[in-house]
């Protein structure tokens, strides 16, 4: 039985694409709840349903059956533009390949999410900038920065809004050892400050740092 | 929001600049043609107004293009005997009669045609826009000039001076300069009408007559009894204005066409900008759509860059307007039977918001479909790979 206090809460979760006159089962039947503040690491092959099952947790598609619940809401079913609002306010992304708009600077990307909410705040924006340490390089532009800094520019616009848990795709897929390492304990100290996070991830010393983590193969839990 | 719009615009700026210039100058022909257009209409109507005229008799031929050419004094080929002009006189409802004798006299060692016109003193009354200059008078004998005030600048002659006419080997007294007036006038070499028929060896012939009616309402009835003047048709103001708006009009809607198509083609243009640019930001898009923004927040940011995009080319292109209008009118003046010599206004503010308002739906039309196509992109885009 899952709990009812969780962040997130899957029961039964099935997706299946239709290839053109194949059906892909990407994700089979997999249940598996998050607790609050709780780190959980997604590990498994290539092809084993991780993309996918992470789109269903960040709300970017529907299952075909199965429950998805986020922050205490059931999420099958609802309309795009409440997905959307639920995806604003209740995750904070961070991708493997940093997703910054290179015309922004640092300070731009970070209060993106800001320009569609009502509260404009710079105050928050430059928080987060000394968080991540990366005050210095507030003007400039994600080209002129190193992969390492780049993910944290992305870890600082995912916390912007204050989501209830950060969904991370291989955060340290793009970077070198030392880069890898200095995101691995930025998420540390976002756990160790209460923080949700779920990652999917092949980097086997980040999925060793994670409370607790969920291996998919083929489209089901093994683990 | 409209920064970012911007800041995507300028990411490829090469592109954008090409755009907005072949909008631009697409909307600055339509500027210049539309404004050229009702600048065009009132002045013909205030110089035909100001005569006082109601019609004219000119030579058997295509009356309206006798009476454009002795309106502006160029030369016919066919004339009027100057018995018309006492039938004219004599006729009960004429109150002015104003015979008008027209030829070019070729110049080709200074380069110019200069256009001799030979008037008598009821010219004076068929042009109350004349104003003579200090020191001038009328005419005071046979070898008087009488110089429009661009002759005048260009022979540097002023009242009382000789001028001598090598091409016809006579002398004249300049008996005074007309003030500037903005009418074809001002270029004209007016002498007496006799004068004139010597000058160029037609005596007793005429090349139109103006006419002013006693009373404008009884104009059907004059114009009957004129017409059965022997080799004279009469051609009434109105019909001149009528025919010749609708030349203007037949060459406004050509040269409309011309910028119509070239409005189309820079609303492609514009699509061709906002859809390539929104296809190569797909992962961008989907990262805006995975951090929350709705599918009403892309569409507005990519119509919004579309819209900055053909606004930007509707500046340009009332700038270009403004600079270009001038080259836009005389070329059009150049094609035109009855131009009007008055200075036209090169841009009105009806024109300007015309095109604006035509900008704004070029910008929307051009920006709906790759909005709306960003707008479905789904945000699971933003977790593929290069």
């Amino acid at each position: 039985m899952i709990g009812q206090g969780s962040i997130v809460r899957a029961e039964n979760l099935r997706k299946i694409y239709r290839r053109g006159a194949e059906d892909v089962v990407a994700v089979d039947n997999v249940s598996f709840e998050v607790a609050p503040g709780e780190f959980l690491a997604i590990v498994g092959p290539s092809g084993a349903g991780k993309s996918t099952l992470l789109q269903l947790i960040g709300v970017m598609d529907n299952p075909t059956s199965g429950k998805m619940s986020i922050a205490g809401s059931e999420v099958s079913g609802l309309s795009d533009a409440a997905r959307t609002r639920l995806r604003r306010e209740t995750i904070g992304f961070v991708f493997q390949h940093f997703g910054l708009l290179p015309t922004l600077t640092v300070a731009e990307n970070i209060g993106l999410p800001l320009l569609l909410s009502r509260e404009r705040s710079r105050d928050r924006v430059e928080f987060l900038l000394e968080r991540v340490g990366l005050a210095h390089r507030r003007n400039h532009r994600p080209a002129e920065l190193s992969g390492g800094e780049m993910q944290r520019v992305a870890i600082a616009r995912a916390l912007v809004n204050q989501p209830r848990f950060l969904l991370a795709d291989e955060p340290t897929g793009n970077l070198d050892s030392v880069n890898s390492a200095a995101i691995l304990r930025l998420f540390q100290e976002l756990r160790q400050d209460g923080l949700t996070i779920i990652a999917v991830t092949h980097n086997e010393e980040f999925a060793r740092s994670a409370d607790r983590r969920l291996t998919l193969r083929d489209g089901k839990v093994v683990s | 929001m409209l920064a970012l719009a911007w800041k995507n615009l300028i990411r490829r700026p090469l592109r954008t600049l090409l755009t907005v210039t072949g909008l631009a100058v697409a909307l600055a022909l339509l500027v210049s043609i539309i404004s050229f257009g009702e600048g065009y209409q009132r002045g013909l109507r205030r110089e035909l107004d100001a005569m006082g005229m109601q019609m004219m008799l000119v030579p058997l031929g295509c009356p309206y293009d006798a009476a454009a050419r002795v309106l502006k004094g160029r030369s016919l080929d066919s004339s009027l005997p100057e018995s018309a002009l006492d039938a004219a006189r004599s006729d009960p409802d004429v109150a002015l009669a104003a015979p008008i004798f027209a030829a070019t006299m070729p110049r080709p060692a200074e380069g110019r045609t200069d256009l001799w016109v030979g008037v008598d003193e009821t010219a004076q009354r068929m042009r109350p826009w004349w104003k003579l200059t200090a020191g001038s008078s009328f005419f005071q004998g046979e070898d008087s000039v009488l110089l429009g005030s661009e002759a005048a600048a260009t022979e540097l002659r002023k009242p009382g001076d000789r001028f001598y006419s090598p091409e016809t080997g006579r002398s004249f007294r300049v008996c005074g300069v007309l003030e500037r007036s903005g009418t074809s006038d001002d270029s004209q070499f007016f002498v007496p009408l006799a004068t004139a028929q010597a000058m160029f060896k037609q005596p007793g012939r005429l090349t139109g007559i103006a006419i002013r009616l006693k009373d404008p309402a009884r104009l059907k009835d004059a114009s009957d009894r004129l017409q059965q003047v022997k080799g004279a048709q009469v051609v009434t103001v109105t019909e001149m204005i009528g025919v010749f708006l609708n030349l203007v009009g037949a060459a406004r809607a050509l040269i409309m066409a011309i910028a119509v198509i070239t409005i189309t083609i820079s609303a492609l243009s514009v699509f061709n900008t906002i859809m390539a640019g929104a296809l190569e930001r797909g992962r961008e898009i989907g990262i805006l759509r995975a951090i929350g923004f709705s599918r009403t927040d892309i569409f507005r940011l990519v119509a919004v860059e579309s819209l900055a995009l053909s606004l930007l080319g509707g500046a340009l292109g009332t700038i270009l307007a403004v600079i270009a209008g001038g080259m836009v009118e005389s070329l059009a003046r150049s094609y035109l039977p009855l131009a009007s010599e008055v200075n036209l206004p090169p841009l009105t503010l009806s024109a300007v918001m015309q095109c604006l308002l035509l900008v704004l739906i070029v910008g929307l039309t051009a920006g709906c479909y790759p909005a709306y196509h960003a707008s479905r992109q789904s945000p699971a885009q933003a977790l593929r790979g290069d």
